[in-house]
């Protein structure tokens, strides 16, 4: 369960100060698919870097499976990001000269998996996006739904607890978008990894178990969810 | 993260980028080529100087001269005069004591000494042979503890001298003498002519003075001249390692003190000499003997010694090289941190995308430190090998170029200074490559991965 409790973001110091997050504050429950909404500059981005443990709250807590991650060291948040966090960007951020083999080796690799068990690990996330054959192709071979499948395989090849996905679907086509959105979704219900979609798209955000309304760092509204 | 991942992730991202990886390699290159080289070069004078030492030089040899200064280049300035000592004045303005036959009977007496041999200053005219003309002649005292190369004739094994009526020629007076060849110029007779201007005792003016006989006076201040005969006992060649010049001819050591006093009788010079060599015996260490007679006050120089002099002189020419070496190294560290800059800027995705993953910023930082370690890694093995491989094609002109000698190399390459040449190079390049991994390493993940 992740329970995000006060937290607020401040950029900059003094005269230039940016309140990027007010005192946000809710609850996910495990296995939920949840949409963080909101314009850009709304803070969802910013929101989702603090679950996430890339950045830090200036204040409050950000509670994961009952640890206070906002408190944690650099090394143990590091260590956490590796084992419990699967991401997925807008721009893919596939490495284009490597093959999608080392792709989706590389959060192993950065974990300090065995050779052994990377092999099949790689092998089988290839399988669950249906890259399988492409392995020893080369990312920048592939077309920008295969390269979002390549880095949702990334993803998910550590078996993440929770998985973000900053705007998966921005950069695609509506029918490459919808597969790509049907893939996590059924990962989602057949993992039962928490799956947090950063977005400004409601149709997508409609798809969602929670949706968490964002706007000029404050929560707006929350639809969904307990209570 | 391990290693070996860090290491063969390291290996690909170079491999992605190769053109500029070879560019930036090819300057460690230079540098690991020049040191190559000098490290061969090094070794090859090293070998070659040991060969020289150990083909001419008897290692139980020493050289004494009276003055301790003569290794030294000589005392300059005056010094206090002693009637007893003869002193030579040496062509850089300096002079010298020298040995007189006190000295030398007096290290010959010693019981780790085998034999002295002082350098007999002997003024020849001319030799030579039955019905030839006379030509000029450098005259050298035999010295057994040589090996010399032996066209014709026989010359006896080592510590074992020519006789006294025997002489070694080399090879030039063969033709000029009117030999068939060299070997029927054995056991022929050439002759040596010796001249001095008389020196007159007071005994002998007070004699003349007495009597009137003119003509004595004449036989008196008549130049002396006497004439030697040897029997040509070998004709010796020079081999390529040879320090001695075959121009001179070879007796023994009586037939030059015979003739060394003849020629010196009645002056200053007579058996006095700037320089002695001594054999010490066979299982005495010369260091040993070369204390002692320093203690005495002798100037005393070891074989050991003069190796070592000609290894100080090879020692800075090595010198030179490598300063170019490092010279090269030096611009090629700041190639490395210019590409690594540029490569941590190209990469800033890859960085955020690796931090947010998950990949702690001791791993980036090594990463990239194993990058340049991999670009010194190749740089030192590609200039290594052109180097050899440049090296051991010309050995054979460069050989025959300096007439060294049929299997003397100047080039000697080893397997471990290179390999160390090589790691050095990589650490090198690693530490070249902390600068640019230090920025990779704080590089915020967040910022990198803004997507604008």
């Amino acid at each position: 369960m992740i329970s995000v409790e006060n937290v607020s973001k401040i950029y900059g110091k003094k005269q230039s100060v940016f309140q990027a997050l007010d005192d946000v504050s809710f609850t996910i429950p495990d296995g939920a698919s949840v949409a963080i909404v909101g314009k850009s500059g709304s803070g969802k981005s910013t929101l989702m870097h603090v679950i996430s443990g890339l950045d830090r709250a200036t204040s409050g807590k950000v509670v994961i499976d009952g640890v206070d991650i906002s408190k944690l060291k650099q090394k143990v948040i590091d260590k956490f990001r590796s084992e419990q966090i699967g991401f997925i960007f807008q721009a893919f951020f596939v490495q284009a000269n490597e093959s999608a083999y080392e792709n989706v080796a590389l959060p192993l690799e950065i974990y300090g998996m065995s050779l052994n068990k990377r092999k099949k690990m790689v092998q089988s996330a290839l399988k669950v996006v249906g890259l399988d054959d492409k392995e020893k192709q080369k990312a920048k071979n592939l077309s920008g739904g295969q390269k979002q499948r390549l880095a949702i395989a990334r993803a998910i090849v550590n078996s993440p607890s929770i998985i973000f996905a900053d705007e998966p679907t921005g950069n695609l086509d509506t029918v490459t978008g919808a597969t790509i959105e049907k893939l996590l979704f059924d990962l989602n219900k057949k993992a039962g990894s928490t799956l947090i979609i950063v977005t400004h798209d409601q149709e997508l955000a409609n798809k969602c178990d929670i949706k968490i309304f964002i706007k000029d760092g404050k929560i707006e509204k929350i639809i969904g969810g307990k209570k | 993260m391990k290693l070996i991942d860090l290491i063969r992730r390291a290996a690909r991202s170079l491999k992605h980028a190769k053109a500029r990886t070879i560019l930036t390699s090819l300057a460690i290159a230079v540098g690991a080529f020049t040191l190559t080289i000098a490290l061969a070069a090094g070794e090859g004078a090293k070998q070659y100087t040991e060969t020289l030492l150990s083909t001419n030089v008897d290692p139980q040899v020493l050289a004494i001269t009276k003055d301790k200064s003569f290794f030294e280049g000589g005392q300059t300035g005056p010094q206090e005069y002693n009637p007893d000592v003869s002193v030579l004045t040496r062509s850089n303005g300096g002079s010298v004591k020298q040995l007189d036959q006190n000295d030398i009977d007096k290290i010959a007496k010693r019981s780790d000494i085998s034999s002295v041999t002082p350098s007999y200053v002997i003024n020849p005219k001319y030799i030579t042979a039955i019905d030839a003309k006379k030509y000029t002649l450098q005259i050298d005292t035999y010295d057994a503890g040589v090996t010399q190369e032996v066209i014709a004739g026989s010359l006896p094994g080592l510590q074992t001298s020519i006789k006294d009526d025997q002489i070694a020629l080399p090879e030039a007076y063969v033709s000029l003498f009117g030999f068939k060849d060299a070997e029927s110029s054995i056991g022929e007779t050439v002759s040596i002519r010796l001249e001095r201007t008389p020196t007159i005792s007071q005994d002998q003016i007070e004699q003349l003075l007495a009597g009137s006989d003119t003509s004595s006076i004449s036989q008196l201040t008549e130049v002396q001249k006497k004439d030697y005969e040897f029997e040509i006992v070998a004709i010796v060649g020079r081999s390529a390692t040879s320090l001695a010049a075959s121009s001179n001819v070879q007796i023994n050591n009586n037939a030059s003190k015979e003739m060394s006093d003849f020629s010196t009788e009645g002056t200053d010079s007579y058996q006095k000499y700037t320089i002695a060599t001594a054999s010490v015996k066979e299982g005495i260490d010369p260091a040993e003997v070369k204390k002692e007679l320093v203690d005495e006050g002798y100037g005393v120089q070891t074989a050991k010694d003069l190796q070592g002099l000609l290894f100080t002189i090879v020692d800075t020419l090595q010198g030179i090289v490598i300063g170019f070496g490092v010279l090269a190294l030096i611009t090629s560290v700041f190639g490395i941190i210019n590409t690594q800059y540029i490569s941590v800027l190209e990469r800033t995705r890859e960085i955020g995308l690796m931090k947010a993953l998950g990949m702690r910023g001791k791993h980036v930082s090594r990463l990239f430190q194993l990058e340049a370690a991999w670009i010194g890694f190749i740089g030192g093995v590609l200039g290594a090998v052109i180097a050899v491989i440049l090296g051991l094609s010309l050995n054979p002109w460069i050989t025959d170029t300096l007439s060294l000698g049929e299997g003397n190399n100047l080039l000697i390459f080893q397997v471990i200074p290179i390999a160390v040449l090589v790691l050095v190079l990589m650490v090198i390049a690693m530490l070249a490559g902390y600068f640019p991994a230090r920025k990779a390493a704080k590089l915020d993940p967040i910022e990198a991965l803004r997507t604008e």
